[in-house]
């Protein structure tokens, strides 16, 4: 039997890490939960989720942290950032250093699943293609 | 063409010199020896025939016995000597002519080179704009107009206190303080009039005069006054080889007006970017509040929405439908308080004046230690001796609450408060500590500015509650401040005027 995918939530408001669980579970998932960057690592290590849902605004190891040292293993890990962080420039940094998708808090939760599902579906070419050219409507100069 | 120049060209035509414009003074000097020695020599061929003439007597021979031929030669002698004299007076006038156009001449370059130099320093005035530099070219210009051998630039630096910012050829001088009615230049500061020294300058006449090596044989020293402002004092001086006149004098009076308007540009251009820099750095704080507001904002809101969302979406257990709904309202106060934060400073930096009485410190502290209490929270609380402040109870209890607050959120349980007197019983300081990791010394200066959190905070938060710390005290006659400190946290400080009505020292 096929085994549902994997999600990794990671975030330091306890709200929101149960509200996503109980959002991602009624969809099927299975879920691990982190309230920091230093345990998002480790199960990222350890228990290979399919896609990882990060907060950036963190203690110990915030957001972009994760995210540089993932791009630095060459970690092959799906990410949706998911911030209060809503500036442009928070986009285009999250895009650069590897993120697949960038979702605003307050976020629609169904509008998040879906994303989460297509996040989950597409070729690994398709994701890159898409983050690429999300980044240069962002930021055409680069 | 100018008067005199007419006369040169009509003389220089009679002694026959129009090969230039204006024939040289060594031209003339030769053209006189030409004369002289035309004139000597023809004279004394003339001499020779008179004398040949004289002594033959009755056997005068040829040409000479014959009276016309005599008398003839006689008036010819008067004659040449008539003409001789006539071109030396032209001559005599031409170099006097001469003469005077090169005086002439030498005061038209000296004005150019003076005028040269005022535009130097004109220039530097409109186009520099940088205090240090437009000192140095008006002295480096003043001196090579003067060709003096140093001199200085002396700038008021308090109402009676002169200070050497610019200085050449005396290097040990630079930064020299000097007060105003000492000193040549403290003389010439107080008098606010221009002054020519020759010779070595009288002890008598100037006050705790400093003597220089090599001696001063000779100086001025102007004051920079610009519309009766006294910026400073521009001294130039020399050494035996150089002596100044009132010429120069005024000279150096020129540079000096245009030297103090240059230096009062300066300093008002200094002035406008300083405050242009402010504004600058207050409006990229104020980029960085919304920034921050707007995550606040956002967070508390992530919650409230995501969870009515899901209470609409979903069928949930009746536990997780309370948790959900206590999380609506949890979160919503949340968002509250932060409301009233913004509001806060808004109120503080617009209420009316504080009401300041006597208030017992100790008292102050416990009432915060026990409210803090109820939250959970530990508060250790000294006081040294019995400490009353005059200060406002409401806007205190605020200051020390906000304190105490941040010591929790940003450094942890315990927090200290602590009060002593300080500055001879005169203030009180009081003290909130925590163990946390402390400030980093790059945050220190700021942070009790509006808008500024620190770059390692990830706590929630603002960035106003420290501002509003540091609005109230100091309008409660008082200052903040805060330290590391020892083993590890940040100390942050109140220091309040200690109340009059009962001033007690703790020995």
């Amino acid at each position: 039997m096929k085994r549902m995918p994997r999600v990794l939530i990671v975030d330091d408001e306890p709200d929101v890490l149960l509200l996503l669980r109980i959002e991602l579970e009624a969809e099927g998932y299975e879920t691990l939960l982190a309230a920091d960057g230093e345990t998002a690592m480790r199960r990222i290590a350890e228990e290979r989720p399919d896609v990882v849902l990060l907060d950036v605004m963190m203690p110990v190891v915030d957001g972009w942290g994760v995210l540089r040292r993932l791009s630095d293993t060459g970690s092959t890990t799906r990410v949706i950032v998911l911030s209060a962080k809503a500036n442009d420039s928070d986009v285009v940094r999250a895009l650069e250093l590897g993120a697949h998708e960038y979702v605003t808090k307050p976020f629609d939760a169904a509008a998040l699943l879906l994303t989460v599902a297509h996040v989950l579906s597409s070729t690994p070419a398709d994701l890159e293609a898409g983050r690429l050219r999300r980044l240069h409507h962002l930021s055409p100069a680069s | 063409m100018p008067a005199y120049r007419q006369d040169l060209a009509r003389e220089a035509k009679v002694v026959g010199l129009r090969d230039f414009s204006t024939p040289s003074l060594e031209a003339v000097e030769r053209r006189r020896w030409q004369l002289w020695m035309v004139a000597f020599v023809v004279m004394a061929a003339l001499s020779a025939g008179l004398v040949l003439m004289a002594s033959s007597g009755a056997t005068s021979v040829g040409l000479f016995k014959h009276l016309p031929v005599r008398v003839g030669l006689v008036l010819l002698t008067m004659a040449f000597a008539l003409y001789v004299l006539e071109k030396e007076v032209h001559l005599r006038r031409l170099t006097r002519l001469l003469l005077d156009e090169r005086v002439l001449t030498a005061a038209l370059s000296n004005r150019l080179k003076e005028l040269a130099a005022l535009v130097t320093v004109g220039k530097a005035v409109n186009s520099v704009l940088n205090i240090t530099q437009v000192l140095d070219i008006i002295l480096s210009s003043a001196l090579e107009l003067l060709g003096a051998d140093g001199g200085s630039i002396m700038l008021l630096d308090s109402p009676d206190e002169l200070r050497a910012v610019c200085v050449r050829g005396n290097s040990h001088a630079e930064g020299a303080r000097l007060p105003v009615g000492e000193g040549i230049a403290g003389y010439v500061a107080q008098q606010r009039e221009p002054l020519l020294i020759a010779g070595p300058a009288s002890k008598e006449r100037f006050k705790n005069l400093v003597a220089q090596d090599p001696p001063v044989e000779s100086a001025l020293s102007v004051p920079l006054l610009n519309r009766d402002d006294l910026m400073g004092v521009l001294n130039v001086h020399a050494g035996a080889d150089r002596s100044f006149t009132e010429y120069d004098l005024r000279a150096l009076g020129l540079f000096a007006e245009h030297g103090a308007v240059s230096i009062a540009n300066a300093r008002l251009f200094e002035a406008e970017r300083a405050h242009v820099d402010e504004l600058l750095e207050l409006d990229r704080m104020k980029s960085e509040f919304i920034a921050t507001v707007s995550h606040e904002l956002r967070t508390p809101l992530t919650s409230i929405i995501g969870c009515v969302q899901t209470l609409q979406r979903r069928q949930l257990e009746a536990d997780v439908r309370d948790d959900f709904l206590m999380t609506i309202e949890r979160q919503g106060q949340r968002l509250l308080r932060l409301i009233e934060e913004v509001l806060d400073v808004q109120h503080s930096a617009s209420a009316p004046m504080l009401e300041t009485k006597t208030v017992e410190v100790a008292d102050a502290m416990a009432h915060v230690a026990r409210a803090q209490q109820a939250l959970g929270r530990e508060v250790a609380v000294r006081v040294s001796g019995a400490l009353a402040v005059s200060a406002d109870p409401e806007a205190l209890e605020r200051v020390l609450i906000n304190l105490v607050d941040n010591a929790f959120v940003h450094g942890g349980s315990p927090v200290e408060l602590e009060a002593a007197a300080e500055d001879d019983g005169r203030m009180v300081r009081v003290s909130v500590l925590d163990h946390g990791p402390g400030i980093p010394v790059s945050d220190m200066a700021r942070v009790f500015d509006r808008f500024s959190r620190g770059a390692t905070v990830t706590a929630p938060g603002m960035g106003l509650g420290l501002y509003l710390v540091k609005t109230l005290v100091e309008r409660q006659g008082g200052h903040v401040n805060v330290t590391e400190r020892l083993g590890g946290g940040a100390a942050f400080h109140v220091v309040l005027p200690a109340s009059r009505a009962r001033i007690e020292v703790p020995r």
